[in-house]
């Protein structure tokens, strides 16, 4: 580890708390800080909306850059991002099922649902003899993904006026969070930190599976194990925001230009750095952009830097 | 105890038979090779010894232990793998990867220990790239790369090493360099390698393993193993295999074109000995030309490749003078050849009588390579006979290519006569 590798982290993580104080004080009120306590109003905005919003945005940038971490070791592809295998279009479907069918009731749950659902089945259709190799995971992910897009689309087509609400969640959003979601939200640390104990077999994996092998990891056990908590991770985070775009994918990318591959100082990085992105990223939509959905943000920011970084690593 | 050992190896890729009835074992500090023809089974036997594929049946032993009784962690802490050349994705330094070699000795919750990271700095030194411990594998050459990962499997202290290949994308001072440090570690392992390149198995092997449609061919010392016989039956080529002068170990020579020419009429007889002849015999006969040879000594470097050609060869034991039936012979031979081509070899009193025959046949004899004088052990016998065939017109030729166009000429030659009989 490059001796200074910690002070980077300890960088990110005071970055954090900054962020997350300036953001729990910033939004379309202007609260004085000096009033919060002695006015009930200004407490109510801060305590209700704010704050749990701010913890969200924080837990679902963590899960999205944890699991787009793993995925991108795991598949060996810098271009893997949490949803790779299925669990965007999944939990898609299941929240529009949800909206279409049941008026939104339920939603979480059933686009978490879906977003696992979607990646138990792309794994056990890529399972063969008990080996599933990750190329064919990387592909059927993709088939069942455009899949699981024809019913969605068919199921917008038929939407009628709910299509709307449809789209407004596709887009991903931090609008509706209340207590309640970060209180499933916190089952997000916990992934963060599963993942993080595998940190130096998601190393070796990202060498290859053979190679994985011959250092004396358990490959399929490994894939298992990395596979769940990603897409729990994910589904979680789908089921609070919606399928927030190009966190997963862009983070691991920055950290490793500045923190190295090594996963035991990456994916701490990357967890900070997916926190903080989304936090501003929210901050701003809420305070500038009218609740415009937070997902259009990322994709318009973080598409001009992904091709960026594609222009840098071509001429690498 | 045995390091390794295998016994009834069976190996299937769905309905295709990969390796049948591979059984062998590996004693303590050897080093074993791996040959064979593309399709054979050597890497599939290599990837059955790792655990990458699974055989059919059959046991593989490390130790004592049964492999299928291991874990993962387990078989790495016994066994390490060199592969072919890997392609690193992410940008790791070289002490990162090399540290991976730790990875089955330290736990979960635990990171790498002082000794550990003295393993892996030890380990960089003997595979010679400790002073790129912080570069980026991606940053190196193809050779640096590949002593990275020998310093990786260095750094897992394993008992018994697994190379595929490990060199054969390098160059032959790194080649030499990789299988010297890896030959240096049969102290502490026993070491299997597949190899493409016959005489670097052959160099660096204790065993070779010879193996030929899904089976083992032959297993042996290299100099039972890597005989021309056995290299015809499993590549189906000729191949001329002589003693390395330094190593004494079999050196393989390719035959380039091993489709041997049209078989020619021309008959010849050359005269030779301690060596100087095998370079023209084995044109010649590529040629086709229906070569004789002798008299010479069994043992003789000439007789060794006359036999390995195929040659007919008049000979004698060792250290023994020319008898009078092998005198007949000879004059028999000389009296069929259209052609005699006598070389400067060393001439004694035992082999003279070689010499003293040509005296009926001077016609035909062409002298090949007397410009650098006559190497007389005779007491000036053979100076004289020498000097009276040039007088009588002998054609002296001083390079091959001289002899071959000669050779075109005469045979053009030849064609005329018979046209012009013909008219």
């Amino acid at each position: 580890m490059s001796p200074r590798n910690p002070l980077i982290l300890i960088a990110l993580f005071v970055t954090l708390l900054l962020s997350m104080a300036a953001a729990v004080l910033t939004g379309p009120t202007s609260i004085p800080i000096g009033s919060i306590l002695t006015n009930p109003v200004y407490y109510q905005i801060i305590s209700e909306i704010r704050v749990p919003r701010v913890i969200a945005a924080v837990l679902v940038g963590a899960a999205l850059a944890t699991a787009g971490t793993a995925m991108q070791g795991l598949f060996r592809n810098p271009m893997a991002d949490p949803y790779i295998i299925g669990t965007s279009a999944g939990g898609s479907l299941g929240a529009a099922i949800s909206i279409v069918f049941l008026a939104g009731l339920g939603l979480p749950v059933f686009a978490f649902i879906g977003a696992i659902g979607s990646t138990f089945l792309v794994y056990m259709i890529a399972r063969r003899g008990g080996k599933v190799p990750v190329e064919t995971l990387l592909l059927t992910g993709v088939a069942l993904s455009m899949f699981l897009s024809a019913m969605l689309s068919f199921l917008m087509y038929t939407a009628g006026k709910s299509l709307h609400q449809i789209i407004f969640w596709l887009m991903g959003g931090f609008w509706t969070v209340s207590w309640s979601q970060v209180h499933v939200g916190l089952l997000i640390p916990i992934g963060c930190v599963a993942i993080y104990i595998f940190a130096r077999d998601i190393n070796i994996i990202s060498l290859g599976e053979e190679e994985a092998m011959h250092l004396g990891v358990n490959v399929e056990q490994l894939k298992v194990i990395l596979l769940f908590i990603s897409s729990l991770l994910a589904g979680i985070a789908v089921s609070i925001a919606g399928a927030i775009g190009f966190i997963g994918l862009i983070t691991p990318h920055i950290m490793r230009t500045i923190v190295g591959p090594d996963h035991r100082v990456l994916l701490p990085a990357a967890i900070l750095a997916g926190s903080i992105l989304l936090l501003w990223a929210d901050t701003f939509a809420r305070t500038f952009g009218n609740e415009m959905p937070v997902g259009i943000i990322t994709s318009f920011f973080g598409a001009p830097f992904f091709m960026y970084l594609l222009r840098r690593r071509m001429r690498a | 105890m045995k390091a390794v050992e295998i016994t009834g190896l069976d190996v299937r890729y769905g309905a295709a038979r990969i390796l049948e009835e591979i059984a062998f074992s590996a004693e303590q500090g050897e080093m074993i090779g791996i040959v064979g023809p593309n399709g054979s089974g050597k890497t599939t036997l290599l990837k059955a010894m790792s655990r990458i594929v699974t055989p059919e049946s059959g046991e593989i032993y490390y130790n004592n232990q049964d492999m299928a009784d291991l874990t993962f962690r387990q078989l790495a802490r016994e066994v390490a793998v060199v592969p072919q050349e890997i392609a690193i994705q992410f940008d790791y330094t070289v002490r990162e990867i090399v540290t991976m070699g730790r990875h089955p000795f330290i736990g979960r919750f635990a990171s790498e220990s002082r000794e550990d990271h003295a393993i892996c700095t030890r380990a960089m030194k003997l595979a010679s790239v400790d002073h790129l411990a912080e570069t980026s594998v991606n940053a190196i050459s193809g050779g640096e790369r590949q002593r990275v990962l020998i310093a990786r499997a260095l750094a897992q202290e394993p008992k018994v090493l697994l190379l595929d290949e490990a060199t054969s994308n390098l160059d032959i001072s790194h080649q030499i360099e990789i299988l010297s440090i890896i030959r240096r570690e049969t102290v502490r392992a026993s070491i299997i390698s597949v190899f493409h390149d016959l005489n670097l198995a052959s160099s660096y092997c204790d065993r070779i393993l010879l193996l030929k449609d899904r089976q083992i061919h032959a297993m042996g010392p290299p100099a039972e193993v890597l005989t021309r016989e056995n290299i015809r039956a499993v590549y189906g080529v000729d191949v001329i295999v002589r003693k390395h002068p330094l190593t004494g170990r079999p050196y393989i020579l390719l035959m380039y074109d091993h489709e041997r020419g049209a078989p020619q009429s021309t008959r010849i007889h050359i005269l030779c000995g301690g060596g100087t002849g095998s370079e023209l015999m084995q044109t010649l006969h590529a040629q086709g030309m229906q070569i004789t040879t002798g008299v010479l000594n069994i043992l003789d470097s000439d007789y060794l490749t006359a036999k390995e050609l195929g040659i007919m060869v008049i000979s004698e034991p060792p250290f023994s003078p020319i008898s009078e039936e092998s005198v007949s012979i000879l004059k028999r031979c000389l009296t069929e050849a259209d052609l005699i081509i006598l070389l400067n070899m060393p001439i004694g009193r035992g082999n003279i009588e070689n010499i003293r025959v040509l005296n009926g046949y001077k016609e035909k004899v062409v002298m090949y390579g007397m410009d650098s004088g006559i190497q007389d052990y005779s007491g000036g016998e053979a100076t004289r006979l020498i000097t009276d065939l040039c007088g009588c017109g002998a054609l002296r030729i001083e390079s091959i290519q001289e002899m071959q166009s000669f050779l075109s000429s005469k045979r053009l030659h030849e064609k005329k006569d018979k046209s012009g009989m013909i008219i």
